[in-house]
């Protein structure tokens, strides 16, 4: 059965992936608004994320980095990374650290 | 929300060969350049123009379309390349075509050797058309990128065997007009049905993702693919069978076409959340600058004024450069470092993201060497074609010396990335918080 994330938690696994960076960008993809969803059902952590452009060659890049840099953070959990399209990216899903990022660059 | 599958890249040896040969095109396009400075002072059918004009559009700009275009292809149409070794079996007869080929104009040799060159370059054009097609059916959905893809491979296989067919007339003499006629169609359906159609169905996909800018509306891209198609079929029969005095018409489709091309892209770039535009967006938006001068230069030819006929010879040849050196060129040079990087990284370092700390891909290559690469093109280009509309062999040598130096720097840099080595990389530590 699913269960409500908790906030602490949450946090720990965005400071997590955190650490991917869209090469392209050069903006780690948490800021960019690309993880969509995350969510503990039992011992599985779901996480939804997407791209800046559907057919991005960088799909397969991100999500094992994401597969594997979590199976590391939280090894007693079973980790699926899924790529979703829908909604679309948009700028605006953006956090404001991102478009300080985006801006000051 | 609807999962998605995973990356759709091709293996790198599809890919990368293509920018090898690519950059040594380039670089002996620049030496024959300055070998050759004697050649533009009359007419376009010379043995070192042509040398040059198909260096330049075979082994140097198309050679790279075609490996860019493996890596692009499932970016653009949302699925896996049909077949990858259809795409080395390509580049094989693409790069001995080219190479015999350019030994046959340079040294006028127009019998089998230019047979074979000839068969080798159309069976490579079959099968690159083949692969794109196929790969358009395997798309998820048809989109007017898709259109203007698959029309332009069609296109290259239709400019290709009119070369053939040129090609056997040196030997065979059967066409019934002298051979500059077919000369022209066979120019104007590579210039504006391959290098234009393929450059605007994938620019229109990737400049907007590379400014992170919204594209929404399709609509002066419809138009542009049907206006440049329309006038580049009514020219093609009017050419064939007609010979009106519509040219400036049919012209004006095409440039129309372009225009809102330009349009698209304008309107894009506005909207765009991306401030830092690097030097290969920099030399990209050049290279758009650059298209204005062949789509003026186009509106002359096509009107057949009363120039004296040296001025237009003169005028011809700046046209001819002005799509090849200028405008394809230039945005080869920009776009090689948005994509020559990013695929390089994605096979080096694709194992290693969020586990290690990895460079990015702008980290991979020479800035320096790029700026000046830039400058160098810049400077080389304006000097050609100063240098051919007057004359003046002085300055025309000094154009290739420009080129020269372009190319040797954009290699140097090509070649810093494909030889590229992981280096040892610092494991990220994840902070400190446990589960």
């Amino acid at each position: 059965m699913e269960k409500q994330v908790s906030e602490d938690f949450g946090q720990q696994v965005f400071e997590t992936l955190k650490y991917i960076i869209d090469p392209e960008v050069g903006i780690n993809i948490v800021d960019l608004g690309l993880v969509y969803e995350v969510s503990l059902a039992g011992d599985t952590l779901e996480i939804a994320l997407t791209l800046t452009t559907q057919g991005c060659p960088m799909s397969g890049t991100i999500i094992n980095a994401a597969d594997q840099i979590l199976k590391e953070r939280f090894p007693d959990l079973d980790v699926h990374v899924n790529l979703v399209w829908s909604p679309p990216w948009t700028i605006d899903m953006m956090t404001e650290d991102g478009m300080r990022q985006l801006e000051g660059k | 929300m609807s999962t998605a599958t995973s990356s759709n890249s091709p293996g790198k040896w599809v890919v990368l060969p293509h920018y090898a040969f690519a950059a040594l095109a380039f670089v002996a396009l620049s030496i024959l350049l300055l070998f050759s400075t004697d050649a533009f002072g009359g007419h376009y059918f010379h043995p070192k123009l042509l040398t040059l004009t198909h260096v330049a559009t075979l082994g140097w700009a198309t050679m790279l379309i075609f490996g860019a275009l493996y890596q692009l292809l499932p970016v653009v149409l949302d699925c896996k390349l049909y077949s990858e070794k259809l795409g080395i079996f390509a580049f094989g007869f693409l790069g001995i075509g080219t190479i015999l080929l350019a030994w046959c104009f340079w040294h006028f040799e127009l019998g089998y050797s230019m047979h074979l060159a000839a068969c080798s370059l159309v069976i490579s054009f079959i099968l690159f058309t083949i692969n794109v097609i196929q790969t358009a059916r395997l798309a998820p959905k048809w989109t007017i990128e898709s259109d203007f893809i698959v029309t332009s491979a069609i296109w290259l296989l239709v400019t290709g065997i009119v070369g053939l067919v040129m090609v056997l007339n040196f030997t065979m003499a059967f066409l019934p007009v002298e051979h500059t006629h077919y000369l022209k169609l066979h120019a104007h359906i590579g210039m504006s049905g391959w290098f234009l159609l393929l450059i605007i169905g994938v620019g229109a996909k990737l400049i907007p993702m590379f400014l992170l800018a919204h594209a929404e509306r399709t609509e002066k891209l419809n138009w542009s693919y049907n206006l440049i198609n329309v006038g580049l079929v009514f020219f093609i029969i009017d050419h064939i069978f007609l010979h009106t005095v519509f040219l400036p018409v049919y012209a004006a489709l095409v440039v129309a076409g372009v225009a809102l091309f330009l349009l698209f892209i304008y309107e894009t770039a506005k909207t765009r959340k991306r401030q830092d535009v690097d030097l290969g967006m920099k030399q990209t938006f050049v290279a758009l600058a650059l298209l204005l001068l062949p789509l003026l230069l186009v509106m002359v030819i096509s009107s057949q004024l009363n120039f004296p006929q040296q001025l237009l010879s003169a005028v011809y040849l700046v046209y001819g450069i002005s799509v090849f050196l200028g405008f394809i060129s230039a945005l080869i040079l920009g776009q090689t470092f948005k994509t020559l990087p990013f695929i390089v990284w994605m096979h080096a370092y694709e194992n290693y993201v969020g586990r290690f700390k990895t460079p990015l891909p702008k980290d991979l290559y020479s800035h320096t060497l790029q700026r000046w690469q830039n400058v160098f093109y810049l400077l080389g280009f304006i000097l050609l074609i100063t240098g051919v509309l007057f004359q003046n062999q002085q300055i025309i040598l000094a154009g290739a010396i420009g080129f020269t130096l372009t190319s040797i720097l954009y290699t140097i840099n090509v070649y810093k990335l494909l030889l590229h080595k992981v280096q040892e990389l610092k494991p990220f530590t994840y902070g400190k918080a446990s589960v």
